[in-house]
């Protein structure tokens, strides 16, 4: 259904649309953030100006940008897809090109009042280029081979900018969220179960080789995926943050030691505690209930997406409203999975969580289309 | 699947016969339709939805149910660990042949400010300024009073610095472990090294990377962090470096060069004892590549290895060992040498009148540019390319060097027949002194071919065969010659029996053509010729040796006399014992050998 079958008279207009927003999203984000700022405040000693504050500030704009992208209209954001994801694209190869120059690892290009990664606007508007794809594309469609190879390159495309800065975390995210909202689409199953063979194959193929004659990678490199599957193996190098964040973990017990208690993440043994490991800190703090209190706030947040998108009868609003939610759950999930030894240390924020800016407010942008959507929703008279 | 006709014809029919208009007939019948298509996909959209939140459930319940198992475990105590201290050499050693230490890490600390937690700014400041006085002041307090929340100040300070820094008793100035490279032999072996740099920092930790040299060609290895304390063992030997580099510096001040190189080579295994390079820098504190200019002038520049000049007459030999190996000519083949040689619009000179034919061991000895331009028209541009080829001289040499990767011999766009009389002696193909030293250790080793590499080998590999034991064995006694009565007079080590062929060779102008009074100077050499163990090529850039009435440029006036001492002063420190020449020709009067001549 395209947004010309509307019937614009059921569309709220004007500063009306306030009332129509997703206020129980916006209510569930702000719960999210607000143990943001608790933890944040803890992992500073008590001092609320070292990181709560400015977080607290970029959460506010970025609460202030989700209403803005909120209120315009959903059918603006559709057209601006196409060029959202060129813009994303072209900031990607700016990054490449300018941290030639400066000889580092540089991801990030200056704003001037912020430092913005195109790495997390690309998986955004990713999701909304292929959301945007998918409802031009009529269903029958949807399985024909010629119409499932342009989202994989427009999903791969990024995936390899990105891998090449090198940040594997965020490649991982990107091919995911690509694939869930493919999946969700109804690309048939056997495109999905073709993909994953081959790449076990491929896994084990590489793996199998090791030690005979063929070997595919060279031996430091088998070291380099040991260490980087099993870190205990160097627990002095890639396995000491996942070494400490467990203790953090275990020493939080059921209840935690309470706020401000926690030894392990405020005796600076964690790098990054206020970054990517922030969960530790809640963990030791607010122990296995505290822990599971956050996992519930995403979940909600996750389930109210779901509704809002169930019950759209526009294909865009609805694959966007679920791409992004789907983006939110990989993202925590990722990051969870990482600071309680599940999945290798890849580098993923805690969203809203973790101190830092650009996520924070890329993310808020993401939840603006997602009220966009719930707005402008078609409704039956 | 079966499809309901859009226009049942019995309906129609009736519908006829009643009057009615069938065309509602079939508008109904695709309305029911759509209506039908639109809930297929919409059941299974919500399928697909349901699929997906169930996997959300599973990935919940997964992380909730890690949660409660690690909540559950019984907590250990937490290690001490000073922050930063996961980066602890991260990075392994680089040593020598013999496992002494070229490169280590050294643990220093970084400076930095907090500005918002500083008493006293100004005069911060200035106490900054006084203990490293090549920072600025104006910009230090416009940093510390700017509103500022983090200040760089210095990325590596010694401890007597930090404790200067501590006097100063301000809080906002604060420490951070930092690993630094350091290189304790100065700038020995400088240009192999290469040096180390700062990657991504932290103020706990930040990465050393390699930016040049072995640091930067090996830096996977060396970072690997399954390597432990294994130290990567290169094939120089520091004593020996050294030596050379002392030996080569001397010699490039006495013969009023701007440039030397020098490289020594196991001549069995390939494996490189000595790679030198004037002028050097120190790797500890690397100077900045020049911006304008010749990239070539600056002390960075490895000219034993990215140096691609026209070797000059050092290549006549391979042209006539290949003409003995493949039985176009023998030893005493007499070949014509009258000149000039024409082809086309060019002329082949001689530097001297040799008369009107010399035998191929004298067009070595005499250096003919014509008698070996005659040798190489018979074997012809095919056999000549891949010969040269087989020696490696037409690839980069692969030596674990960043540089090296880049330095691809410069061969004639057209290698026509013309290129193929030039190449043999030596010009129109350039490549750098250690193409060289590689593609002489293949001819004089007994024939098999080496692969020139940087790190110790343990096991020795004999590569393929290039040419035959009885060829290499005459370009060995060839090369002597060259030295007891030829060309390179000077090369004589008493002892050591060298063997070698000079080569000089005009500098091209950057606009075309050549100067008349720039060369670059050769001797590639091996010693001891009649059981050969080591090659050592010796290049000097723009040599003038003034002695005489008239400058002179000549590689026997100028590398020769280097490459003997170099032999002189190394051939003992490689553990060769003297020796008189086993095979004597007869005729030669018997003499003690003896320096006092």
């Amino acid at each position: 259904m395209s947004y010309l079958e509307y019937n614009v008279q059921s569309v709220p207009t004007g500063p009306r649309k306030i009332l129509y927003a997703n206020w129980a999203l916006v209510l569930l984000l702000t719960a999210v953030a607000g143990v943001g700022f608790l933890m944040l405040t803890s992992v500073a000693g008590g001092d609320m100006e070292r990181w709560a504050e400015p977080q607290m500030k970029r959460f506010i704009l970025g609460l202030v940008v989700m209403m803005i992208v909120g209120m315009v209209p959903l059918w603006f954001w559709r057209s601006m897809s196409g060029i959202a994801y060129l813009g994303s694209i072209g900031l990607l190869v700016l990054v490449e090109l300018i941290g030639e120059v400066g000889m580092g690892a540089q991801r990030w290009l200056d704003l001037g009042f912020m430092r913005l990664q195109p790495s997390e606007v690309m998986k955004i508007s990713l999701v909304m280029m292929l959301a945007a794809y998918y409802d031009w594309l009529p269903i029958s469609k949807v399985s024909r081979i010629q119409w499932v190879i342009p989202p994989v390159i427009l999903t791969l495309l990024p995936t390899a900018l990105v891998l090449r800065q090198p940040d594997l975390g965020t490649s991982i995210l990107l091919i995911a969220g690509g694939g869930i909202v493919m999946f969700i689409a109804g690309v048939s199953w056997w495109y999905f179960i073709a993909v994953i063979l081959a790449g076990a194959a491929l896994v084990y193929t590489v793996f199998a080789s090791r030690g005979t004659d063929w070997q595919l990678l060279k031996d430091y490199q088998f070291r380099r995926i040991d260490t980087f599957l099993d870190p205990s193996t160097d627990p002095l190098g890639a396995g000491y943050h996942i070494t400490q964040s467990k203790i953090a973990l275990g020493s939080g017990g059921w209840s935690g030691k309470g706020f401000m208690q926690g030894t392990q993440s405020r005796l600076n043994f964690l790098p990054e505690k206020h970054t990517d490991f922030i969960f530790t800190t809640l963990a030791e703090e607010f122990g296995f209930i505290g822990g599971l209190s956050l996992l519930t706030l995403y979940g909600l947040i996750i389930l109210f997406c779901v509704v809002s998108a169930a019950q759209n009868k526009d294909r865009f609003g609805a694959l966007l409203t679920l791409g992004i939610a789907a983006t939110l759950f990989l993202f925590f999930a990722v990051n969870m999975s990482m600071v309680m030894g599940l999945a290798p240390v890849v580098g993923v924020p805690l969203p809203l969580v973790s101190y830092g800016g650009s996520a924070m407010l890329v993310l808020m942008g993401a939840f603006g289309l997602v009220q966009s959507a719930h707005i402008h929703r078609p409704r039956s008279r | 699947m079966t499809r309901t006709p859009l226009r049942p014809l019995a309906q129609i029919l009736k519908a006829r016969v009643n009057g009615e208009n069938p065309d509602a007939i079939e508008r109904e019948n695709l309305r029911q339709r759509h209506e039908e298509a639109r809930n297929t996909s919409r059941a299974r959209a919500e399928g697909r939805l349901l699929i997906l939140g169930v996997f959300f459930l599973c990935a919940f319940f997964l992380v909730g149910l890690k949660m409660s198992l690690l909540a559950g475990s019984e907590p250990a105590e937490p290690r001490i660990a000073a922050s930063g201290a996961q980066i602890v050499a991260a990075r392994a050693d680089i040593t020598d042949r013999n496992g002494r230490i070229l490169a280590t890490n050294l643990s220093t600390h970084a400076l930095y400010a907090q500005p918002p937690l500083m008493i006293e700014p100004e005069r911060a400041a200035e106490e900054l300024v006084k203990i490293f006085p090549d920072l600025n002041l104006d910009s230090l307090k416009r940093h510390f009073m700017g509103g500022r929340k983090f200040v760089w100040i210095k990325r590596r300070i010694s401890p007597e610095q930090q404790q200067q820094v501590f006097d100063i008793g301000e809080p906002g100035l604060l420490f951070g472990p930092r690993e630094m490279r350091l290189y304790p032999n100065g700038r020995v072996a400088a240009h192999v090294l290469g040096g180390a740099g700062f990657g991504r920092e932290g103020v706990s930790s930040a990465e050393v990377i390699g930016v040049a040299g072995v640091e930067k060609a090996m830096d996977d290895e060396l970072r690997d962090p399954g390597r432990g304390d294994v130290p990567l063992a290169l094939s120089l030997d520091l004593t020996i470096q050294a030596a050379v580099e002392r030996v080569l510096e001397g010699g490039m001040r006495l013969m009023n060069a701007k440039g030397a190189a020098a490289v020594l080579m196991d001549v069995k295994t390939g494996e490189i004892i000595s790679l030198a390079s004037l002028p050097d820098f120190d790797p500890n504190d690397r100077p900045r590549p020049l911006t304008q200019g010749d990239p070539g002038d600056s002390p960075l520049f490895n000219r034993a290895v990215q140096g691609l000049y026209e070797l000059g007459s050092t290549f006549k030999i391979f042209a006539v060992a290949q003409g003995i190996d493949e039985k176009i000519v023998s030893r005493s083949t007499m070949v014509d040498i009258t000149g000039p040689l024409r082809w086309g619009k060019f002329k082949i000179r001689d530097l001297r009148n040799y008369g009107k034919a010399l035998s191929v061991e004298d067009v070595i000895v005499k250096s003919s540019n014509i008698g070996t331009a005659r040798i190489a028209q018979k074997i012809g541009m095919d056999r000549q390319r891949a010969f040269l080829d087989d020696l490696g001289l037409l690839r980069p040499t692969g030596v674990e060097l960043i540089e090296a990767k880049g330095a691809k011999p410069l061969l004639p766009p057209r290698w026509s027949e013309i290129s193929t009389m030039t190449i043999s002696y030596g010009h129109g193909l350039s490549a750098s002194p250690l193409h060289l030293a590689s593609a002489y250790a293949t001819l004089l080793n007994g024939g098999l071919q080496i692969q020139p590499t940087l790190l110790r080998q343990d096991a020795y590999r004999p590569g393929p065969r290039v040419i035959s034991e009885n060829t290499s064995k005459q370009a060995r006694e060839m090369l002597r010659q060259v030295v007891t009565r030829g060309t390179a007079s000077f090369g004589e080590v008493p002892g050591y029996r060298v063997g070698g062929k000079t080569g000089t060779a005009d500098k091209p102008k950057p606009q075309g053509g050549y100067y008349e009074d720039r060369v670059i100077a050769t001797f590639a050499s091996v010693f001891p010729y009649d059981d050969p163990k080591y090659v050592l090529v010796v290049t000097l850039d723009e040599p003038v040796e003034t002695s005489g009435q008239k400058p002179r440029r000549t590689a026997g006036w100028t590398a020769v006399p280097v490459a003997a001492e170099v032999v002189r002063r190394v051939a003992p420190l490689l553990g060769l014992a003297p020796g008189v020449e086993s095979v004597r020709r007869t005729g030669v009067t018997l003499v003690s050998q003896s320096n006092n001549e």
